[in-house]
C-alpha cells in the first residue's frame, strides 16, 4: 500500500515523512528543500501493523507544474495510482494551500487533509472549524504538528482506511480547452473564488494578513538590496567568529588535550617497536586522524548555527536579497539556493541545481556553487586562520564572500564564453513566517554532521594518512628514507612536480602540493597530510586554549609567510572541489564539455587567486613581487588567451543559433 | 615484543575496516561516504 505525501512548498511534508518513517531527510524553513520523490515503510505504530509505504514528493502549487520539481508531483500523483493521498495544507495559510487540494480531491484517489502547523495557528489566535472543512471538501481533515507528531496516527488510520473507496470532488473543472489562455485563467479565477468562499466559512483569524506586522516591518530591512546584504554579512561574520575564534575552539582545546595524550601514549608502548610501525600508527593514524577530528568541534559549532539560521527561516530572507544579483550576471534566481545550501555541503548544493530550468544556468550555477566553503574546508580555514592570522574570524568571512564574488565573476566570464540569450528569469519563493528555531533540530542536524565528519576520518582520512606515511617513509626500492633524505621518498618525488607549478603561488615545496593533491579525495585531507609530512598534531594549543600556540607550529614547519599562506588556503579553497562533488557535477552537467570547462576554470581560478595575492601581497609588504612572477604571469596569460579563444568559437555559433534571417534576409520576406 | 604486535593488528584492523566500510557505501551508490542525506542524493540521481 502506498500513500503519497502530497502539499505546497513549505508546508512539511518532508517533517512529516520523518516522523511517519522514522528518516531524517533533509528538511528546511523555506521551499523546494525537496527536489525528488523519496520513499520508505511507515511504521508499523501508526499503521496498526500494516505494511505502508509512505512517498514524499517535492512541493507543487498545483497540477499544472510551473517548475520542474512541481513536474514530478503532479506526474506521480497522476500515474502511479498511490493508493491514497494524504494533502499537507498549510493551516497558516488555508487560501493559499487549497486551490491545490481541490485539485487533488478530483482525481479519484482517497484524500486525507492533515491541517499542518495548527500550533502556530493556536498561538496567532487563528481558529479553522475542521468538522465544517471537512464537509465542505467531502474528506477527513486532521489538525497535525509535524514536529510534535501530533494528530499523524489519526491521519494514517483514515488513509489506510479510505483505501479501495473513491473520492468524491467539491469542485469540478469544467471542460474547457486546456490550450485557451483566456479559458484556463477563467476557470482558475473560478476555482480561488470557491476556495475562498470555504475559507470565508470556516476560518476565523485575529490577525489580518492586510495588516503590517512587525515581522513584515524586519522583511522590509532584511530583503533590502543594501541593508540585506550588510546584515547577511554580520551574520556569517558572527556566525564564523562564534564558532572558528570562540566557542569552537574552547571546545576543541578540551578535545586535542585528549588525542594528544592518546597519541604519546601510543607512541609511548611502541618505543622498542620498529620506527615505521610507530610512525605508521602513533603519526599516521592518530596524528593525522587526530588532526583532522581536533576541528570537529568548530565544524559542529558551524552546523549548529547555520540549522538555527535555516530553521527560524533567515535564509530564505538571504535568497530573496541575492536573487537581482545573481539574474544580473546572468544565472537563475534560483542560483540562489544552490549556494545557502552550499556552506554546509558541496554534493546536494549541485543536486539542488536540478531545479534550475535553464540549461546553461543550470550548468554554470553547478559549475560555480562549491566556490562556497563547505563543512569539510572548515578545517583548513580554521588551521590556516590560527596559524597565520591569530585565529581570526574574518579569514572564514572573506573566504566566504570572496567564494560568492567568484561566483560572480565564474557567471560572468562564463556568460562570455557562452553568450547570452536575454529572457525574462523568474524565481518564486514565499518567504516562510519568521519562527524561534528548534534546538531540538539544530542539534540533530549538528549531530548528523558530526557523525558524518567522524565516519569520513575513520575511513577515508585514516586511509589517506595511512598511505602518505607509507609513501612518505619508503622510496621507490623500499629501502626506509634516512632522516635528512626526505627528499627521496615516493611522496616527494611524485608531488615534486607538482610543486614545480606552484613556485610563482609562493609554495612551491613537495610537502604541501602532497597536501593540496590529497585534497582532492577529501578537502580535510589537506589538515592530515600536513600533519603527517610535517610530523605535527597539536594544531590546537592546550594551554593558551586558543588556536594560535600550537597552530604556530605549522607555520615555522611550512615556513610560509601570511600572504603565501592566504594564497595557499584560496588555492586550497577555489580549486576543483573533492572527486565525489565533481562526480556530482558530472551527472548535473551530462557534458563531458562542460564537466573539463568546470575543472579547468576551477583550476585557473584557484592559481589566478593564488597567484595574485602571493605576488601583490608580496610586493606590499616587501617591496618586490615574489618568485617566478614572470613564468606565473605567463600561465595566467596563457589561461586567459584559452578563455579568450574558446569564448570566441562559441559564440561565433550563438548567433547562428538564435538567428531569424538567413543571409541577411527575413525568412518572413523571402 | 607484543607491543609490536598488537600495534600491527590494529593497523591492518583499522584499514581493513575502513576500506571496507567504503566499499560497501560505494556499492550501495553513496557519493560521500557518511553524509546523513546521501541516500537521497543518489535516488535523486538514478530519478533523473
Amino acid at each position: 500500500m502506498r500513500i503519497a505525501f502530497a502539499g505546497n512548498p513549505n508546508s512539511g511534508k518532508t517533517t512529516m515523512y520523518n516522523a511517519l518513517t522514522g528518516r531524517s531527510e533533509k528538511v528546511g524553513n523555506w521551499g523546494g528543500v525537496t527536489v525528488g520523490s523519496k520513499e520508505y515503510p511507515i511504521k508499523e505504530e501508526y499503521t496498526g501493523g500494516k505494511e505502508v509505504v509512505a512517498v514524499d514528493l517535492p512541493g507543487a502549487y498545483s497540477m499544472s507544474p510551473f517548475t520542474p520539481e512541481e513536474g514530478i508531483t503532479s506526474e506521480y500523483v497522476r500515474t502511479a495510482n498511490p493508493d491514497a493521498i494524504v494533502n499537507i495544507v498549510d493551516a497558516t495559510n488555508l487560501s493559499r494551500s487549497l486551490f491545490f487540494t481541490t485539485q487533488l480531491l478530483e482525481l479519484g484517489i482517497p484524500v486525507v487533509v492533515a491541517l499542518n502547523k495548527s500550533d502556530i495557528n493556536e498561538k496567532e489566535g487563528t481558529k479553522i472549524d475542521v468538522k465544517k472543512l471537512s464537509e465542505k471538501l467531502k474528506c477527513p481533515v486532521f489538525e497535525t504538528t509535524s514536529t510534535e507528531g501530533k494528530g499523524l496516527k489519526d491521519v494514517i488510520s483514515n488513509a489506510i482506511e479510505l483505501v479501495g473507496g473513491g473520492q468524491s470532488a467539491p469542485y469540478v473543472q469544467a471542460d474547457i480547452n486546456l490550450q485557451n489562455k483566456a479559458e484556463v485563467d477563467a476557470e482558475d479565477r473560478k476555482r480561488f473564488s470557491f476556495v475562498n468562499d470555504i475559507v470565508a466559512n470556516v476560518e476565523k483569524r485575529e490577525m489580518l494578513s492586510s495588516e503590517t506586522t512587525k515581522s513584515d516591518k524586519l522583511d522590509g530591512v532584511l530583503t533590502n538590496p543594501i541593508a540585506g546584504i550588510l546584515v547577511f554579512a554580520a551574520v556569517m561574520w558572527a556566525v564564523f567568529w562564534v564558532s572558528q575564534a570562540w566557542l569552537g575552539p574552547l571546545v576543541a582545546d578540551w578535545l586535542v588535550g585528549w588525542i594528544e595524550t592518546f597519541q604519546e601514549w601510543v607512541a609511548g608502548k611502541l618505543e622498542n617497536s620498529p620506527a615505521i610501525l610507530s610512525a605508521l600508527l602513533a603519526d599516521g593514524i592518530v596524528g593525522g586522524v587526530g588532526a583532522v577530528v581536533g576541528f570537529l568541534p568548530l565544524v559542529m559549532v558551524m552546523y549548529f548555527l547555520i540549522a538555527l539560521l535555516e530553521d527560524c527561516g533567515y535564509m530564505a530572507r538571504v535568497s530573496a536579497v541575492m536573487d537581482p544579483i545573481f539574474k544580473r550576471v546572468g544565472l537563475s534566481g534560483k542560483s540562489v539556493i544552490p549556494v545557502v545550501i552550499g556552506t554546509g555541503c558541496g554534493i546536494p548544493a549541485i543536486m539542488a541545481c536540478r531545479t534550475i530550468r535553464d540549461e546553461r544556468e543550470r550548468r554554470a550555477t553547478s559549475m560555480l556553487a562549491t566556490f562556497i566553503p563547505c563543512g569539510a574546508k572548515i578545517p583548513v580555514i580554521a588551521l590556516f586562520a590560527g596559524a597565520f592570522f591569530a585565529g581570526a574570524g574574518w579569514v572564514s568571512t572573506l573566504s566566504y564572500f570572496f567564494g560568492l564574488l567568484l561566483i560572480f565573476l565564474g557567471a560572468l566570464l562564463i556568460k562570455y564564453i557562452t553568450g547570452y540569450k536575454y529572457r525574462k528569469s523568474f524565481f518564486i519563493m514565499e518567504l516562510p513566517k519568521w519562527k524561534m528555531p528548534s534546538l531540538k533540530f539544530a542539534f540533530k542536524s549538528m549531530m548528523e554532521r558530526a557523525k558524518a565528519y567522524i565516519i569520513k576520518a575513520a575511513t577515508i582520512i585514516l586511509i589517506c594518512n595511512t598511505v602518505v606515511q607509507i609513501m612518505q617513509t619508503f622510496d621507490w626500492h623500499f629501502n626506509v628514507v634516512e632522516e635528512g633524505a626526505e627528499n627521496t621518498s615516493i611522496l616527494a618525488s611524485i608531488a615534486s612536480p607538482f610543486a614545480i607549478l606552484l613556485i610563482p603561488l609562493g609554495f612551491g615545496v613537495w610537502q604541501l602540493a602532497a597536501a593540496a593533491i590529497t585534497g582532492f579525495i577529501a578537502k580535510e585531507n589537506v589538515v592530515g597530510t600536513l600533519a603527517v609530512v610535517y610530523g605535527l598534531t597539536a594544531f590546537i594549543d592546550v594551554d593558551e586554549l586558543e588556536m594560535t600556540g600550537g597552530a604556530n607550529n605549522v607555520a615555522m614547519a611550512t615556513g610560509l609567510t601570511s600572504v603565501t599562506a592566504l594564497a595557499y588556503l584560496f588555492f586550497n579553497l577555489y580549486t576543483p572541489p573533492c572527486f565525489a562533488a565533481i562526480g556530482a557535477m558530472n551527472s548535473e552537467m551530462k557534458s563531458r564539455a562542460w564537466l573539463w570547462g568546470a575543472i579547468g576554470l576551477q583550476l585557473g581560478t584557484g592559481y589566478t587567486v593564488a597567484f595574485l595575492i602571493h605576488q601583490f601581497g608580496t610586493l606590499f609588504t616587501e617591496g618586490h613581487f615574489g618568485n617566478a612572477f614572470i613564468p606565473g604571469l605567463i600561465a595566467v596569460a596563457i589561461m586567459a588567451t584559452a578563455v579568450i579563444l574558446i569564448g570566441r568559437k562559441t559564440r561565433a555559433h550563438f548567433d547562428e543559433k538564435y538567428r531569424l534571417h538567413r543571409d541577411g534576409k527575413s525568412g518572413a520576406a523571402a | 615484543m607484543s607491543s609490536t604486535i598488537i600495534a600491527t593488528a590494529v593497523v591492518v584492523l583499522a584499514v581493513f575496516l575502513a576500506g571496507r566500510y567504503i566499499y560497501k557505501e560505494k556499492k550501495k551508490g553513496s557519493k560521500c561516504i557518511g553524509c546523513p542525506y546521501c541516500e537521497s542524493c543518489s535516488k535523486i540521481d538514478k530519478d533523473s
